[in-house]
C-alpha cells in the first residue's frame, strides 16, 4: 500500500492508543484533568489524522472540502483540550487568554458550520493532484479562501503566543526541560498548523493538510513526558509503599514503646469529633478496643471533681495551640478510680483554628497514692512531734538545726524563725554552752548518736536542765541527712541528784567531823604542846623580869618562841577547821605524796596514843592529780585510824602501818595502807564498805562507805585484802582526769 | 629555896616544850639539863646531888612510865614530875603509886610547875640525907665483928647482959665486954643512941623480946 496510507494509518493508530491509555490514566486517577485533556487532544488528533488520509484520497473538491469542515469538529476539541492541557499540566499562562483562546476557536468553529463551506475555503473548486515523492499521488484543495479562516487564524495565533508565554514562565521556573519539551514542542506544532493554514489556505504551498503529522511532535513530547510521570509515579509509588511498611513498623514499635511505658497514646480529630487511642491508651481509660471514640465519651470518664480543671485546661491549649499539662482522676465504669497525666498539643491549621490534637497519657495511680501516703505520713510525723511531750529537733548536714516541734517553742516561748539555725544556742545556759557544743559538733562529724545535759532557758527565763538525745538520720541510699533528736526536762531528776550529791557532800562532811572526834585526844595533844611552850615562857618571862637581871635579847628571843608556838598551834586549828569544814568540794592539782605527808603528821600523836609506828614509801615523782585534798586526806586519815584499831591487840613491837604510793604508769595512782593487826574475816570483807556496817562497837558504818565513794569520785575503785605475814592491806586507785560528776 | 647542888632533869620529845620548860626553869634559878629522850637520859651518869626529871609520859621509844620502872630498877634516886599532854587519868594513878611527886596535864601554869620541882628537889635532898645518913651508920657497923654484931643485935632490945649471955651462949662478962666495944666502935654513949643508929641503919633487932617491967 502507500506509504502515506501506512503513515497516516499508524499516524491514527498511535494517536488513539495513546488517547486510549491516557484515558485509562485518567479513569483510573480520577485527578486532575491533563491526563483526560491529553487523551481528548490525541483522540482529536487521530481522528484529524483519519479524515486527512480520506481527504487526500478525496476524488471531488467538495468531498475535500466536506471533509475539511468536519475536521474541523476534531480541530477545535484538539486545540482546546492542548491548551488548556498545557496551561493545567504546566500550571502557566493566564486563564483569561486560555479563555480568550477557546472563545475564538469556538467562534471560529461556529463560522465553520455557518459556512457553507468550512473555515478556510468558500468554495473548493478543484483538486490538484500532485506526487509526493515521485511514487505517492495526492490531492490538495484549491479554491477560493475564506476570509473568516482569519478568525481561526487568529485564534492560532493567540495559542502560539499563549503557548510562549508559558514557555518562558515555566523556563523561568526553572524547570527548563519541561518547558521546552511540553510548550516547545506546542509551540512548534501550532506554528506548523499556522503555518499550514496560511500558505495552504491561501494556495501559497500546494500541500494537503498535515496537521496530524505536526501534532506528532506535540504527541512525542507530551509521550515522553506523561511517561516520565508515570515512571515517577510508579517511583514514588514504590517509595510510598515502602515508607508506609517503614511507617507502620514504626507505628509497632511506637505501639511497644508506649504499652511498656504505660502510655496511652491518643489524637482527637477535633473537625470530625474522633478520638483515635492505642490499645493501652483504651485499656488505661476503661473503652472497649473497637469502640467508637469521640470527646464525649472521653469527658464521661473524667472523675467529676476533675472535669473542670481538666477541661479548661484542654480548652486553653485549644485556643492557643499549645502544650497542656493535667493530672486528673478517671472513674471506670466498675467504679474504679485512677489518677492519669495527660499531656497533648493542639494543631492549628491556617486560619488558627484547631483540627487535631494528639496527646498521650499516663497511668499515675500508683504515684498519687504514694504521693498521698507521704502527705499522710508527713501530716503523721507533724501531728505527732506537735503533740508529744517532748521537745524536738531536726538539723541538717551542714548541723544548722531545720525544725522545732512545737514542745520545744512552748518551751523555749520562741517562734521557729527565731530558733532555726544556730539560734537556738542562745538559749543554753553559759556555762553549759562549750561543752554542749563540743560534744554535738563531735558526735556530728563521727556520725554517731550522743546524749548530752545542759540547762536551757524556758520562757520564764529559769533554767531548766534538759536530756538532749540526737541521732543521725540517713536516707534509703545510706547517704546522710542530718540529726535528729529530742530533749526533756530532766530538772526534777537534777535536782534530786544534786541534792543527792549534797547529801552526800554532808555525810562527807559529817564523817570527816567524826573521825576528827575519833582523833581528838591527839589533837588536843597536839595543841597542848605549844600551849604549854607558850605557858612555860611567859612565865619564865615574868620570872626574869621580876629578878631583874633579863637581857633584851632574851626577852626577844622568849617572845619569839611564844610567838612560834602560838603559830603552830594556829596551824593545828586550822587543820582541824580544815578537816571539819562544811561546803562544796574544791578541785585542784593535787600531789597525793604532799597528803600521805600531812596525814603522817595529823596522825602522829594518834600513832603515839596507840604505840603505833607509820612508815611512808612514796612514789618519787609522782604526777598531780584533779581532786580533792581535804576529801583525799579524809580517806587516809580514816584507814589509817582503822589500820591503828586493828592493831589494838597486837604487840607494841609489831605495830606498824605502811604507806605506800605508786603510779601505775597508765596514769592512774595507787596508794595502799597496810596493818599489822588482826586482818578481815571472810564474812567481813564482804561487807566492808556497805553503809552502816561495822565492826566497832561505838561505830556508825558511815566511815569506808563515804571513803569509797570519795575514791570513786575521784575516778578511781577501793578494795581490801589479808596480807602474808598478817595484817590486812586497803588498796584504791586514783585517776588523774575524772569526770565531773562531783 | 633551892637546895645546893640541885639539878632539874628534862626529858620531852616535843622541841616547844623543851624550849619553854626550859626556859621557865632557867628563870626560876634552876639548873637544868634537857633530853629529847628516854635513852638519852638513861645514858647519863647519875647526878651527886638532889635532882628531879620532869618527864613527858608519851614518847616514841621508852615512854614515862617504863622509864620510871627502869630507874626504880636501878634504884636510882631522880624523883619524877610527869606531864603530859594525852590527859591520861589511868597513867596518873599508877605513876604516882610508883612513887612520882606529881602528875601535871599539859598545859600547866608555870607556878605550878615550879612547886612541883622544888617539892622534887626537897624530896630529893631529903631522901639523899636519910641515904646518907644510913650509909653512915652502915659503914659504922660493919666495923663491928660478927659477934659484937650479934651483941648489938640483942642489946638493942633491951636486953641485960645477964640475958645475952646465955642467950649467945657465953659468959655475961664477955658480953660486957663485947658491949664496950660495940659503944666504942660506934661512937655512942647510951643505948638510945645505939637503937638510933640501929634504926638509921635499918638494922632488925634480934632476940626474944621479952621485956621485964
Amino acid at each position: 500500500m502507500s506509504w502515506i496510507t501506512l503513515l497516516g494509518s499508524m499516524d491514527a493508530a498511535l494517536c488513539f492508543t495513546l488517547a486510549g491509555i491516557y484515558l485509562l490514566v485518567a479513569l483510573k486517577q480520577r485527578e486532575g484533568w491533563e491526563h483526560l485533556l491529553f487523551s481528548c487532544s490525541a483522540a482529536a488528533a487521530g481522528v484529524i489524522a483519519e479524515l486527512e488520509l480520506t481527504a487526500v484520497r478525496a476524488g471531488t473538491g467538495g468531498q475535500y472540502g466536506e471533509i475539511i469542515r468536519w475536521a474541523h469538529l476534531p480541530l477545535w476539541v484538539l486545540l482546546v483540550s492542548v491548551v488548556w492541557f498545557v496551561h493545567i499540566y504546566l500550571r502557566a499562562g493566564p486563564r483569561w487568554l486560555v479563555w480568550t483562546i477557546c472563545g475564538l476557536r469556538t467562534l471560529a468553529l461556529g463560522l465553520n458550520f455557518l459556512s457553507k463551506t468550512n473555515l478556510n475555503f468558500r468554495e473548493v473548486t478543484g483538486l490538484r493532484h500532485f506526487s509526493w515523492w515521485g511514487r505517492e499521488t495526492v490531492s490538495a484543495p484549491v479554491g477560493v479562501p475564506n476570509p473568516s479562516t482569519l478568525v481561526g487564524q487568529l485564534g492560532l495565533l493567540l495559542i502560539l503566543i499563549f503557548l510562549v508565554n508559558v514557555t518562558i514562565t515555566v523556563w523561568r521556573r526553572g524547570d527548563r526541560r519541561r518547558a521546552l519539551l511540553v510548550s516547545g514542542s506546542a509551540s512548534f506544532f501550532i506554528t506548523l498548523i499556522l503555518g499550514a493554514s496560511v500558505s495552504v489556505g491561501w494556495g501559497i504551498i500546494q500541500s494537503p493538510f498535515f496537521v496530524s503529522f505536526a501534532y506528532l511532535g506535540l504527541i512525542a513530547a507530551m509521550g515522553y513526558e506523561l511517561s516520565d510521570d508515570l515512571l515517577r509515579a510508579a517511583q514514588l509509588a514504590r517509595q510510598f509503599r515502602a515508607s508506609q511498611i517503614t511507617l507502620r513498623e514504626n507505628e509497632q514499635r511506637m505501639d511497644l514503646a508506649a504499652n511498656a511505658a504505660g502510655l496511652g497514646m491518643w489524637a482527637w480529630d477535633i473537625t470530625r469529633n474522633e478520638i483515635w487511642m492505642t490499645s493501652q491508651g483504651r485499656s488505661l481509660f476503661g473503652f472497649a478496643p473497637s469502640e467508637k471514640l469521640d470527646f464525649e465519651r472521653f469527658r464521661s470518664r473524667i472523675h467529676p471533681e476533675d472535669r473542670e480543671s481538666v477541661l479548661d485546661a484542654r480548652t486553653q491549649s485549644l485556643e492557643s495551640g499549645g502544650e497542656y499539662e493535667s493530672e486528673y482522676r478517671i472513674a471506670l465504669p466498675d467504679g474504679e478510680v485512677r489518677w492519669i497525666a495527660g499531656c497533648g498539643r493542639a494543631e492549628l491549621n491556617g486560619k488558627g483554628e484547631p483540627v487535631f490534637m494528639r496527646g498521650v497519657s499516663r497511668d499515675i495511680t500508683r504515684r498519687k497514692q504514694g504521693e498521698e501516703a507521704l502527705r499522710e505520713s508527713e501530716a503523721r510525723f507533724r501531728i505527732m512531734a506537735d503533740t508529744a511531750p517532748v521537745m524536738i529537733w531536726m538539723s541538717g548536714t551542714d548541723k544548722l538545726c531545720i525544725f522545732f516541734n512545737q514542745g520545744w517553742l512552748k518551751f523555749t516561748g520562741r517562734t521557729l524563725e527565731e530558733e532555726l539555725g544556730d539560734g537556738w544556742t542562745k538559749g543554753v545556759h553559759p556555762d553549759d554552752f562549750e561543752r554542749c557544743l563540743a560534744t554535738y559538733v563531735k558526735s556530728f562529724d563521727a556520725r554517731q548518736p550522743f546524749t548530752m545535759e545542759y540547762r536551757l532557758r524556758r520562757s520564764d527565763g529559769e533554767y531548766h536542765w534538759v536530756l538532749d538525745t540526737g541521732t543521725p538520720r540517713f536516707a534509703r541510699g545510706g547517704e546522710f541527712l542530718g540529726y535528729i533528736g529530742s530533749c526533756i526536762d530532766i530538772s526534777e531528776r537534777k535536782l534530786a541528784e544534786l541534792d543527792a550529791q549534797r547529801h552526800r557532800t554532808e555525810l562527807a562532811h559529817l564523817s570527816r567531823v567524826a573521825l576528827m572526834g575519833e582523833m581528838s585526844a591527839s589533837l588536843a595533844h597536839e595543841l597542848n604542846q605549844p600551849l604549854t611552850g607558850i605557858v612555860s615562857n611567859a612565865g619564865a618571862g615574868q620570872r626574869l623580869i621580876d629578878a631583874g637581871h633579863v637581857t633584851l635579847s632574851e626577852l626577844r628571843e622568849l617572845l619569839a618562841d611564844i610567838s612560834a608556838d602560838g603559830r603552830r598551834a594556829g596551824d593545828v586549828v586550822r587543820g582541824i577547821r580544815e578537816m571539819v569544814r562544811k561546803g562544796e568540794t574544791v578541785r585542784q592539782q593535787t600531789n597525793v605524796n604532799d597528803v600521805v605527808r600531812s596525814v603522817v603528821q595529823i596522825v602522829h600523836p594518834d600513832a603515839l596514843l596507840r604505840s603505833c609506828e607509820v612508815e611512808t614509801s612514796l612514789e618519787p615523782n609522782l604526777p598531780t592529780i584533779e581532786g580533792d585534798p581535804v576529801q583525799l586526806r579524809q580517806v587516809l586519815i580514816n584507814l589509817v585510824v582503822n589500820a591503828f584499831d586493828a592493831m589494838h591487840d597486837t604487840p607494841v613491837v609489831d605495830r606498824k602501818v605502811e604507806i605506800t604510793t605508786a603510779w601505775s604508769g597508765n596514769g592512774a595512782i595507787r596508794a595502799s595502807v597496810r596493818d599489822y593487826g588482826v586482818g578481815i574475816s571472810e564474812e567481813t570483807r564482804a561487807h566492808l564498805f556497805d553503809p552502816f556496817f561495822t565492826t566497832k562497837a561505838e561505830g556508825l558504818g558511815m566511815g569506808l562507805a563515804i571513803v569509797r565513794s570519795i575514791v570513786e569520785s575521784h575516778g578511781g575503785a577501793i578494795a581490801a585484802e589479808n596480807v602474808e605475814g598478817g595484817g590486812a592491806r586497803f588498796y584504791f586507785t586514783l585517776s588523774p582526769n575524772n569526770p565531773t560528776t562531783g | 629555896m633551892i637546895p645546893p647542888n640541885s639539878l632539874v632533869f628534862l626529858i620531852d620529845d616535843d622541841a616547844s616544850v623543851r624550849k619553854g620548860v626550859a626556859r621557865l626553869l632557867r628563870s626560876a634559878g634552876y639548873e637544868s639539863e634537857i633530853f629529847a629522850s628516854a635513852f638519852d637520859f638513861l645514858g647519863r651518869a647519875p647526878h651527886a646531888g638532889p635532882c628531879g626529871a620532869i618527864v613527858d609520859v608519851r614518847m616514841p621509844g621508852l615512854n614515862g612510865i617504863d622509864l620510871q620502872k627502869s630507874l626504880i630498877q636501878r634504884r636510882r634516886e631522880e624523883q619524877l614530875i610527869f606531864i603530859t599532854g594525852y590527859g591520861d587519868i589511868s597513867m596518873c594513878a599508877e605513876a604516882m603509886k610508883a612513887g612520882a611527886v606529881d602528875f601535871l596535864p599539859k598545859p600547866f601554869g608555870d607556878a605550878e610547875l615550879l612547886q612541883c620541882v622544888e617539892r622534887a628537889l626537897v624530896r630529893s635532898a631529903e631522901q639523899r640525907r636519910g641515904r646518907a645518913a644510913r650509909d653512915e651508920a652502915r659503914r659504922l657497923l660493919d666495923l663491928l665483928t660478927p659477934r659484937e654484931f650479934e651483941v648489938m643485935q640483942h642489946v638493942i632490945t633491951g636486953m641485960l647482959n645477964k640475958q645475952i649471955a646465955p642467950e649467945l651462949g657465953t659468959a655475961e662478962k664477955t658480953v660486957k665486954v663485947h658491949r664496950g666495944r660495940v659503944m666504942q666502935k660506934l661512937g655512942v654513949t647510951s643505948v638510945a643512941e645505939l637503937v638510933r643508929l640501929a634504926e638509921r641503919a635499918c638494922i632488925t633487932p634480934r632476940g626474944r623480946h621479952e621485956t621485964k617491967v
